[in-house]
């Protein structure tokens, strides 16, 4: 990095100096990937509607949170974790359990135990569990690091999407869980379309700021220095387990908000929502983005986003196919980083 | 610490090693026949596993990362077999055909025998015939090599005469090297040209006799799919390496980077299966030996006794190639330090390309029996890896030895733990064992010895 500055000095100081623009547009691909999915966003929201950005933005901010507590994970502690859905499908199905509609299940033949919560007594309650599991699950993986630590994460998240597709006397397996409370406070319902997104980028930015003060405080510092090198961090004397557990429970607590903010949008969950290649494709949005960088996650969920909805106007791809559609594209990305660029578009670590 | 930490974790192990054996004993005393039953299938599937953890251990132990395509290459022989033999597997009242499928695949089969031509033979050949004229004639030879592989993808129902041919002629060369070898290797002699012409005679007697009989012999196909299968998973593995893995390793050598990009092939390939085939289940028709036996009140499937033979036969055939072949000692070098095997003049992309390929076609291999057994799906490729790879850790990572035994166990420990819970808790169950053997014998049953 400081190499290529350099050069990139010593060539403006011999060309007839360029203009401001053109100056900073040099070879900046942070700059240009920016500029490309913000301007990608803007028109299609503009060419669309505000209908569309509606709904997109609900997306946006369910996969970004995801994305974002993702980072904090990969990026930030280095560990490449491909069981995050798991901790998000927990959030999902304790939302959907605990405030799953009474009536509606006395009605049906498979009737799943009832609650009749409302929506914020539940958020506390999925985040919580989605931290009491990830506990459980970080002690057990705290010894294994780098591709060991990939193929156990795998583990995770099969031995969660199995948990939520076998146990049928709460979660009623491939049936799914319908009829899911909306957020409301006091007698002021959120079922709009344009609340829930309010509401959405209000835990999003929560989420943000959360991360935020969580890498740029001394805790933060540590996390780094673990990345880099576990053994010298080691050395000066910090408790690396605990360091390493704590993120994780942090990174899963947040995917739980996601996954109770996810059951309570679509209202309706099934565990199809919560497959192992969710999961792959939430490490390609982080990576793709770029590792520990806030911002790159948001800019990953943006593009990974608006990636499926451009595929969806495109002639030639018939609309059942677009999620493959994507899947292929996202899968070929993620060869090309790997190949040119492994930080990721923004990205300031590289695996 | 350290040490106590250590006598902990063996007196837990034993622990849970006591009481895996008891309830076992509990097991078998409470209903024989059942136990007989789990055992078998605990074998048959155990195959399988260790047909995949093989492969997987045989990449692994010569590139040190995780090939993620392997689970690709399982979708792939299995797709395979049901894209060459639809008519069949569906009754014969439809048929896929993709002819953009046979033309990509005719490209792969171009592409990967112009590369083994001309690593083989383009120098020295070149310096005898001049550059051009080689250059053209392997140009000439791969593109009728990939024609040949698409017209047999276009007319699967006549696959067995359009490759017996090609069939003959590669009995006919085996044949021939064999006798020729033999005679020297029996007296220690240049052969005369009398024993070269007894080789050559015999070879095409022995090619035009499989030639004609598997022309005439319409039950061949599905096994001809099989084979062709494996060879285009294999190939693309190949194509794969060369093409893509060389420059990523040239670039970078930190094995997360090589598992991302593995992460994208397989997320590609396997959207590319879903839309290609869609993603509902499919059959693949019936092999031989789907009628069950009953032997002492279990039921056991013919066809499952040839998967655990398969296992055995893979596990020789690898063992054969690494241990008694000179080929096999350059995949052992390159394992071992792949720069120096470059100094000590081992052609290590070629070595390493050739590990690709066979990786590939056992995966693709486990994914027909797999089809064979049960049905297919394009998600199928990501658990058939991830239960090779828990295998392959299980039995001991990078270890040949390892994997097979480790493939038995995990399919043992799998089937008799569904033994009370319910079938659909298999995969928690396997992960379940990964977990726990990595916690107490991280370094698995049989650790590789370096």
């Amino acid at each position: 990095m400081a190499i290529s500055a350099q050069t990139d000095a010593d060539a403006a100081a011999e060309a007839p100096t360029p203009g401001l623009i053109t100056r900073l547009a040099r070879g900046n691909i942070e700059l240009w990937a920016n500029l490309l999915v913000i301007t990608w966003a803007i028109v299609f929201m503009a060419w669309q509607g505000t209908g569309f950005a509606i709904t997109i933005g609900t997306v946006f901010a369910i996969w970004a949170i995801l994305a974002v507590s993702l980072n904090l994970v990969v990026g930030f502690t280095g560990l490449l974790s491909v069981g995050h859905v798991g901790f998000f499908g927990i959030g999902a199905y304790t939302m959907a359990v605990l405030t799953s509609n009474a009536s509606y299940e006395a009605a049906r033949t498979d009737a799943i135990p009832t609650y009749g919560w409302p929506f914020f007594a539940a958020l506390p309650v999925a985040v919580v569990l989605a931290g009491v599991v990830a506990v459980v699950v970080g002690v057990a993986f705290n010894r294994f690091r780098d591709d060991i630590f990939v193929l156990v994460s795998f583990g995770f998240a099969i031995i969660a999407f199995n948990t939520f597709l076998n146990l049928r006397e709460i979660t009623r397996g491939a049936f799914g869980i319908h009829e899911i409370e909306k957020p409301a406070i006091g007698g002021w319902v959120i079922d709009g379309e344009l609340e829930f997104l309010l509401f959405s980028l209000a835990l999003l930015a929560l989420v943000v700021l959360v991360s935020w003060l969580v890498v740029s405080s001394s805790f933060g510092r540590v996390l780094t220095a673990i990345r880099e090198d576990e053994e010298a961090i080691a050395v000066f004397g910090y408790r690396v387990t605990h360091y390493k557990l704590a993120i994780w429970v942090i990174s899963a607590m947040m995917a739980g908000l996601a996954g109770g903010l996810f059951a309570s949008w679509t209202s309706f969950i099934d565990p199809n929502s919560f497959i192992l290649l969710e999961s792959m494709l939430l490490v390609s949005i982080v990576i793709l983005g770029g590792l520990a960088t806030i911002w790159g996650s948001l800019l990953g969920a943006m593009a990974f986003v608006l990636m499926e909805e451009g595929m969806r106007f495109l002639p030639f791809i018939p609309p059942e196919y677009v999620g493959q559609a994507r899947q292929i594209v996202l899968g070929v990305l993620l060869v090309l980083l790997m190949l040119f660029r492994p930080q990721g578009l923004v990205g300031k670590y590289r695996l | 610490m350290l040490e106590l930490r250590d006598r902990q974790n063996t007196l837990l192990a034993i622990a849970l090693t006591a009481a895996t054996v008891a309830y076992l004993g509990w097991k078998v005393v409470e209903s024989p026949e059942q136990a007989l039953q789990f055992a078998f299938n605990g074998l048959s599937v155990g195959a399988i596993y260790a047909l995949l953890a093989m492969g997987f251990t045989l990449v692994y132990s010569t590139v040190w990362f995780f090939d993620l395509y392997y689970g690709a290459a399982a979708a792939i022989g299995a797709y395979g077999v049901y894209y060459l033999r639809s008519q069949e597997a569906l009754g014969g009242q439809y048929e896929v055909s993709h002819p953009s499928l046979n033309i990509a695949f005719g490209v792969i089969t171009a592409a990967v025998v112009a590369w083994a031509l001309h690593t083989r033979y383009y120098r020295r050949l070149s310096r005898r015939y001049g550059e051009r004229t080689v250059t053209v004639a392997g140009g000439v030879i791969a593109v009728l090599a990939g024609l040949y592989m698409a017209v047999v993808l276009t007319f699967p129902t006549e696959m067995n005469t359009l490759l017996s041919p090609a069939l003959g002629a590669i009995v006919a060369l085996i044949v021939y090297a064999v006798v020729r070898r033999g005679y020297r290797a029996t007296f220690g002699a240049p052969e005369p040209a009398a024993v070269v012409a007894a080789a050559t005679a015999v070879g095409v007697l022995a090619g035009g006799a499989i030639a004609l009989a598997v022309a005439g012999a319409a039950g061949s196909r599905l096994y001809l799919s099989w084979a062709v299968s494996c060879v285009l998973a294999g190939a693309v593995g190949l194509a794969l390496y060369r093409g893509l893995y060389v420059y990523m390793l040239e670039r970078a050598r930190s094995p997360l980077i090589m598992l991302v990009a593995t992460l994208g092939v397989l997320l590609a390939l396997t959207a590319a299966t879903t839309i290609v085939f869609e993603a509902t289940p499919r059959p693949l028709p019936d092999a031989f030996g789907s009628d069950p036996w009953t032997i002492g009140g279990a039921n056991i499937k013919g066809f499952n006794v040839f998967t655990i033979v398969m296992a055995f036969v893979g596990f020789a055939g690898l063992w054969v190639l690494l241990r008694r072949t000179s080929f096999g000692k350059s995949v052992r070098a390159v394992g071992d330090d792949e720069e120096v095997s470059k100094v000590v003049g081992i052609n290590t992309t070629v070595v390493i390309a050739v590990v690709f390929f066979i990786g590939a076609a056992y995966a693709a291999f486990a994914g027909i029996l797999t089809g064979h057994d049960t049905a297919i799906q394009p998600r199928m490729g990501l658990l058939l890896l991830l239960k090779g790879w828990i295998a392959s850790v299980v039995g001991g990572i990078g270890n040949l030895y390892g994997a097979i035994v480790g493939g038995f166990v995990l399919g043992m420990i799998e089937q008799f733990g569904i033994w009370d819970l319910a079938g659909e808790w298999r995969d928690v169950v396997s992960f379940g064992v990964l977990i726990l053997f990595l916690s107490f014998w991280p370094k698995g049953l049989l650790p590789r010895r370096d």
